[in-house]
C-alpha cells in the first residue's frame, strides 16, 4: 500500500527522509513545507504548514527545528494523521507529554520518532548479543559522542535554548542516552558536570558529562562534546562475559568514520580467572541503512499495524527525562541557567 | 554476509616453527607417495574442486610426487590426482597413531588452547548473530577430534550450554555413509569441520552428504586454509604449511565460495582469521638470504613486530590470509 506523504520541514532531514521514503518504495511525497521554497524539489513546495494538507497526505513528515515540533505533531495528530518526527521530541519532557496526550486521544495513528541509532547494523548486532545473553549480565556502558561544534555555531537554532531546549546534549548526546535506555532501561542515579567552555557567547552547553546508574547497578558514563574538534562515536559496554565496542557510525556527513563493531568473549585461565585481551572479532560495516530500516519500521507500523519498537513516545519521554535530570544534576548548570533566563526576562 | 575480523595477538616465531616438524613433513609426503606407488590403491585425476575448471588451463607443481595445480579461474590450489577416500583414511589414522608429537603438541599448551577457545567463540558469536531464532545445542564435530586428540577434552571443559557429539575418523568404514547416517538419527544444529576440507579427496562430496541429510537451516562451520593468503601467493608450495598430504585442497575465498553456492548452501560469514602469514614469511625471508621477491623481500626482513601486526590485520580485512572460515546454512 502506498502512503501519501507531506514533509513539513524540507530543510537537510526533510530531504533526507524524502530520499529514504523513495528508496521504500511503499511512500509517494505529496507536498513539502519550508520558509524556503525557491527550488525544484519535484514536489509542490510551500510555506504554509496548514496547506499540506489539501495534498489530501495519509502520514506526516514533522522535520522542524526543535520548538515547532509539538505544534506540528499535535496539528497532524489532531487531523487523523500518522506521524513520523526528528529527534529531539521537542524542547523539554513537557512538550512530550503534550504530544503523549493528543496521542492518546487517537490510539489508531501511528507516531514515531526519529532515534535512528538504535537501527544502526553495529547496534543492531551489539543488541543482540547482550539480549541473547551470549555475553552475560551488562556491568557498565562508556559513551563518547561529540564534534567540533560547527559553522555558525552561535547563530545556529541549535544553540538558542528558547528554540532547541539546550545545546550539544539535547542535540546529539540524546542519542548515545537513548542507547544507554536501550541497554539499561532506566537509571536511579544521575551525576553530571555540564559547562561551557568555547562557545561563552550562547548559554548553552557545549560539553556534558553524566554518570548514571540504573536500579539493578548498570554504571553508564556519557561524554558529550562539541568541542572534541574530531568526530567520534564510541559506545563501550563490559560484562561478565567480554566486551562490546562500536567505534565510529555512519552519519549522513559521513565524518564519524566506518561503523566498527569489536566484540570479545573472555578467555579464561585454569582457575577460571580472564585472562588479559582476548581475541576479539571486528565487523565494519561501510552502508548506513538506519534510515531505511526506520522508514521501514514506519510504513510496517502505519500499513500492518505491526509495533513500533524503536523511537516510541514513551523511549521520547524517558530519554527527554533523563536530559532535563542530567542538566538539573549540575547546580552550578542550573544556577547559571537561572541566571540567563531572568536576565532575558 | 559478515566479514569478520579475528583480532589476536601474533604468536611467536618460534611456536611456528615447530608448528610442523620436520619429521611430521617427511613422514607424511612419503606416507602419501607410498600410496600412488602400492598398486593397489586407485587414483583418479580431477579438475578444479573449487569451480570446476579443466587442469588443463591451470598452472602445475608437484609435491611428493603429486602433481598439483593452481586455478587460473578462482586461485584454489590442488592436488589435480587424489585416491579414494578409504584407503585415505586408512593413511591418515596410521600416522595419527604413530605420531609421537601429537601428544607433544598438547604440550603446545596455552597456543592451542586458544585456537580451541577462538572456534568455540566463533560458533558461539555466530550463533547471537545468525539469527535462526534457535540456539545451536547440539554440535557435531567432523573427524577434528582424531585431528587434534586434545580437541574433545577441551570441549568438554569450555562448551557451556552445548552438546557436542564427535565422528572420528574411521578408517574401516564408509566415510560418507557413516556421516549421512549420523546426521539422520541425531540431526545436529551446526556441524563443524574443522581442517577437514583440506584433507579431503572430494570436498564436494562431503559438502554434498552435509546438505542432503542435515536439517535444514543446519550451520556449517568451515574452517581450512586458503590459497589467497599472502603466504600462500608469496611461498606458494614452499609454504612450510604445505604439507601435501593435509593440502589436498586450499581453496582460495572465490572457489569455495562457488562450490559451497553451488550445492544450493547460504553463505552467512566469510573471513580469513589466520594469525601467521606475515610471521611465516618473515621467518623464511630472514632465513633464506638469497629469496628475493620484489618488495617483499626487504619488507619483512626490516619489518617489525607492530608491522607484521598491522600487515597480518590488514591481510585478515582483506580476505588475504592463509586459514579461512565459513558459516554456510543449508
Ligand atoms: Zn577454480
Amino acid at each position: 500500500m502506498t502512503l501519501r506523504a507531506a514533509i513539513i520541514g524540507y530543510g537537510k532531514m526533510g530531504q533526507i527522509r524524502h530520499r529514504a521514503m523513495e528508496r521504500h518504495g511503499g511512500f509517494e511525497v505529496v507536498a513539502a513545507c519550508d520558509t524556503h521554497t525557491g527550488f525544484d524539489a519535484g514536489i509542490p513546495l510551500m510555506t504554509d504548514p496548514m496547506q499540506v494538507y489539501d495534498y489530501d497526505p495519509d502520514v506526516i513528515f514533522c522535520c522542524v527545528p526543535n520548538m515547532m515540533i509539538p505544534d506540528v505533531v499535535c496539528e497532524a495528530l489532531k487531523r487523523g494523521k500518522h506521524v513520523f518526527s526528528e529527534k529531539p521530541p521537542g524542547r523539554n519532557s513537557d512538550d512530550v507529554r503534550r504530544m503523549r496526550a493528543a496521542e492518546a486521544t487517537r490510539p489508531e495513528l501511528v507516531l514515531k520518532f526519529g532515534f535512528n541509532h538504535r537501527f544502526h547494523d553495529a547496534i543492531e548486532n551489539a543488541r543482540q548479543l547482550i539480549a541473547g545473553g551470549t555475553m552475560g549480565d551488562l556491568y557498565f556502558m562508556r559513551g563518547v559522542y561529540g564534534k567540533a561544534g560547527g559553522a555558525n555555531y552561535a547563530q545556529n537554532w541549535r544553540n538558542d535554548p528558547d528554540q532547541s531546549g539546550g545545546g550539544i546534549l539535547i542535540d546529539q548526546g540524546i542519542h548515545m542516552l537513548d542507547l544507554f535506555l536501550m541497554f539499561a532501561e532506566g537509571f536511579s542515579e544521575v551525576q553530571s558536570f555540564v559547562q561551557r567552555k568555547f562557545w561563552t557567547d550562547v548559554p548553552v552547553e557545549d560539553n556534558a558529562f553524566a554518570l548514571m546508574k540504573s536500579p539493578e547497578g548498570v554504571v553508564a558514563s556519557l561524554h558529550s562534546s562539541a568541542t572534541q574538534w574530531q568526530h567520534k562515536f564510541i559506545l563501550e559496554l563490559y560484562t561478565r562475559g567480554g566486551f562490546i565496542s562500536v567505534n565510529g557510525i555512519l552519519s549522513a556527513s559521513g565524518t564519524y568514520g566506518t561503523e566498527v563493531l569489536n566484540v570479545a568473549l573472555n578467555r579464561l585461565d585454569q582457575d577460571g580467572n580472564p585472562i588479559p585481551n582476548p581475541e576479539s572479532q571486528e565487523i565494519r560495516f561501510t552502508e548506513d541503512r538506519s534510515w531505511d530500516k526506520e522508514i521501514a519500521e514506519f510504513h510496517d507500523a502505519v500499513v500492518h499495524g505491526a509495533p513500533v519498537l524503536c523511537g516510541t513516545s514513551q523511549q521520547a519521554l524517558d530519554v527527554m527525562t533523563l536530559v532535563e535530570r542530567i542538566y538539573a544534576a549540575d547546580t552550578d548548570w542550573t544556577s547559571q541557567r537561572a541566571g540567563h533566563a531572568a536576565r532575558a526576562v | 554476509m559478515y566479514t569478520p575480523v579475528f583480532i589476536d595477538e601474533l604468536p611467536d616465531a618460534s611456536t611456528v616453527s615447530s608448528r610442523k616438524s620436520e619429521l611430521y613433513r617427511l613422514t607424511r609426503a612419503r606416507g602419501l607417495t607410498e600410496l600412488l606407488l602400492d598398486g593397489t590403491t586407485p587414483w583418479h585425476d580431477r579438475a578444479c574442486p573449487g569451480c570446476g575448471q579443466d587442469r588443463s588451463q591451470s598452472g602445475n607443481f608437484s609435491q611428493a610426487l603429486i602433481p598439483f595445480h593452481r586455478c587460473s579461474h578462482c586461485n584454489t590450489i590442488y592436488a589435480a590426482k587424489v585416491p579414494a577416500q578409504a584407503p585415505l583414511d586408512a593413511l591418515r589414522a596410521r600416522l595419527q597413531a604413530e605420531r609421537p608429537e601429537a601428544h607433544a603438541e598438547a604440550d603446545a599448551g596455552s597456543r592451542q588452547e586458544f585456537e580451541f577457545v577462538s572456534v568455540l567463540n566463533w560458533i558461539r558469536l555466530t550463533e547471537a548473530r545468525a539469527a535462526t531464532g534457535r540456539p545451536l545445542a547440539q554440535v557435531l564435530d567432523y573427524r577434528f577430534c582424531s585431528e587434534n586428540p586434545a580437541w574433545p577434552g577441551a570441549v568438554a571443559r569450555l562448551a557451556q550450554n552445548r552438546g557436542w557429539q564427535f565422528l572420528p575418523l574411521a578408517p574401516d568404514s564408509e566415510p560418507l555413509a557413516d556421516l549421512a547416517r549420523t546426521l539422520r538419527q541425531s540431526p545436529p544444529d551446526a556441524v563443524l569441520l574443522n581442517a577437514e576440507l583440506d584433507r579431503s579427496a572430494d570436498p564436494r562430496a562431503l559438502l554434498q552428504t552435509i546438505r542432503d541429510h542435515a536439517p535444514e537451516g543446519t550451520l556449517v562451520f568451515v574452517a581450512t586454509s586458503c590459497a589467497d593468503g599472502l603466504e600462500y601467493e608469496i611461498l606458494g608450495a614452499d609454504s612450510p604449511s604445505f604439507v601435501p598430504l593435509d593440502r589436498l585442497n586450499v581453496f582460495s575465498v572465490k572457489g569455495f565460495e562457488a562450490l559451497a553456492r553451488g550445492l544450493g548452501y547460504d553463505c552467512l560469514e566469510i573471513s580469513t582469521p589466520g594469525r601467521l602469514d606475515a610471521v611465516i614469511l618473515q621467518r623464511y625471508f630472514t632465513e633464506i638470504e638469497s629469496a628475493a621477491v620484489p618488495f617483499w623481500s626487504g619488507f619483512f626482513r626490516e619489518a617489525d613486530r607492530d608491522r607484521l601486526r598491522d600487515l597480518q590485520i590488514l591481510l585478515q580485512r582483506s580476505l588475504r590470509s592463509g586459514v579461512m572460515r565459513f558459516v554456510l546454512k543449508t
